[in-house]
């Protein structure tokens, strides 16, 4: 197709010489293939334009028909989808749904102190804080970071699922946090 | 002879003591200090310092650029303060990654994220990075804290005096905060633990005052606000049914109610809120889903601690930034009502 392409932008320059058969083949496809037609009209619209031989009105790039299609389409689509369900059903419950989805991300991230909660226990940190036993202190990385959400270790006893809804509760309330210390008193 | 080992001994005390305590203080900074304050007999004290910072952080227009590091990951940050019409506006954003912004200003706060839709929630504390101190009662704090002048420094190409808050007992965390000598502003704070340790660190790389407030304060305070959300009200006129039979110094409850947790399938938590004037403690009662294998659990982030502690039915957790004896403690002395 790319070849094709040049072989008529230098039929249009008359750059082709001495190459007949290779003319008349191009010149015999042109007539049978719409797309190269329509190629070859737009070669000559751009060297036209080129070398400033077009009067404005000549460029008729209309892509007004097409807008209009598109949207009388689209125009069709949208009414097959019209739900029935009135509008201010939506709205009310709006405010406190999309909040909690909303303010889970940010608000963590924006605490200085946001913790979330991962994958790979650290074992005690003996001298630092604690050195009682039976404490594990988990070392975490903030929200932004690459790391799942997940956290206590999954020590055998425990189920996967298990450990991960606890640290969804985990997470979740350590978001509840920050917006409490948010709208602190 | 005798005499002069007496001598070097002396010496070796006063080095090993300033070593031990000044901490992270170049000896020269030092030095410095102890002279000029005898030079100036009308130096301020540590109080005095501590009160014109918050008067200078409130009042002050003024743009910082900061870095918060917490566990070997820093983060840069920038804060813009201005006063407008007599109140107060601040305007935050991180600089590294998504764009994350924040605007304070009369009574609310908005948040703005790439990606998600921005909103407004009301709030009339200052949240910005150096509140928790600026807004701190050092008259007060003075029961659970001790002001000492540590000494001079340079930071962020000014030059800086540092003051140390040392808290009187094991239950809240000690503060080392770095002021401006000319303006008071803060430009670094470490928290530190009871071995010294620091947990948290935010230090000021560069510091801008002006005389104007910032245009583009100006400009924000004009913009409209997104959506202002409220928070699910409907709970939380009943009290929790518990009860904190200990808080250390300075702590109050602040906060006493059941909520639902908006964020995990509306579960109902009994909630307190305490407070010290620095930090914010949340205690959550609650009915127990999952029994882990272990009593208790212990998550740590920084200064914050993430306690989980598991009795009978109950499970209650405990999150702020507090050491973790504190949580213990708190842990222990809580009772149903009756």
């Amino acid at each position: 197709m790319k070849d094709n392409n040049e072989q008529l932008s230098t039929l249009i320059d008359n750059e082709i010489i001495d190459h007949e058969v290779c003319e008349s083949q191009l010149l015999d496809e042109l007539i049978t293939n719409k797309r190269q037609q329509a190629q070859f009209s737009r070669y000559h619209l751009v060297g036209d334009v080129m070398r400033g031989e077009v009067v404005d009105q000549f460029i008729n790039i209309d892509i007004s028909q097409q807008v209009m299609a598109r949207i009388e389409k689209q125009a069709e689509s949208a009414q097959v989808v019209t739900p029935d369900t009135p509008v201010y059903a939506m709205k009310e419950s709006n405010n406190i749904v999309s909040f909690a989805k909303r303010f889970s991300q940010y608000a963590i991230a924006a605490s200085v102190a946001g913790i979330v909660v991962l994958t790979s226990i650290v074992t005690s940190q003996p001298g630092i804080e604690n050195n009682e036993p039976g404490i594990e202190v988990l070392n975490t990385v903030p929200f932004g970071g690459a790391v799942a959400p997940v956290s206590l270790q999954a020590s055998h006893m425990q189920s996967k699922q298990a450990i991960k809804e606890h640290n969804e509760r985990l997470d979740a309330l350590l978001k509840d946090h920050q917006l409490q210390l948010q709208t602190q008193p | 002879m005798k005499l002069k080992i007496l001598f070097s001994t002396l010496i070796a005390i006063v080095v090993v003591m300033t070593s031990g305590s000044t901490f992270a203080i170049e000896t020269d900074g030092m030095n410095q200090a102890s002279e000029s304050y005898i030079a100036k007999k009308e130096t301020l004290t540590a109080i005095e310092y501590l009160q014109f910072m918050q008067k200078s952080y409130k009042e002050l227009n003024y743009e910082l650029l900061y870095l918060n590091s917490l566990q070997s990951q820093v983060e840069p940050k920038q804060l813009i303060h201005g006063v407008v019409d007599d109140q107060e506006i601040a305007y935050f954003r991180f600089l590294n990654g998504a764009m994350r912004e924040s605007l304070q200003y009369s009574g609310k706060i908005s948040y703005f994220e790439q990606g998600t839709q921005a909103y407004t929630l009301e709030s009339t504390l200052n949240r910005s990075v150096f509140a928790n101190i600026a807004n701190f009662d050092y008259e007060k704090g003075q029961d659970s804290y001790e002001y000492i002048i540590l000494g001079k420094g340079r930071i962020a190409g000014k030059q800086a005096i540092a003051i140390r808050m040392i808290s009187k007992d094991e239950y809240r965390y000690s503060y080392i905060v770095w002021l401006d000598v000319d303006s008071y502003l803060p430009l670094r704070l470490d928290t530190l633990n009871k071995s010294n340790l620091i947990l948290d660190q935010v230090m000021v790389v560069s510091l801008l005052i002006s005389e104007k407030v910032s245009p583009w304060l100006d400009k924000l305070s004009k913009q409209q606000l997104p959506q202002l959300l409220n928070l699910p009200q409907a709970s939380q006129k009943e009290k929790s049914e518990w009860a904190i039979n200990w808080l250390p110094t300075g702590f109050n409850v602040v906060r006493n109610d059941q909520h639902k947790l908006v964020m995990h399938n509306n579960e109902p938590v009994s909630y307190i809120m305490l407070n010290d004037g620095i930090v914010s403690v949340s205690i959550y009662i609650s009915a127990k889903k999952i029994t882990l294998d272990e009593k208790q659990k212990v998550i740590q982030r920084g200064a914050t601690v993430l306690y989980t502690y598991q009795k009978g039915d109950i499970e209650i957790n405990i999150i702020g930034d507090i050491p973790v004896v504190t949580a213990k403690r708190l842990i222990e002395s809580i009772s149903k009502v009756k």
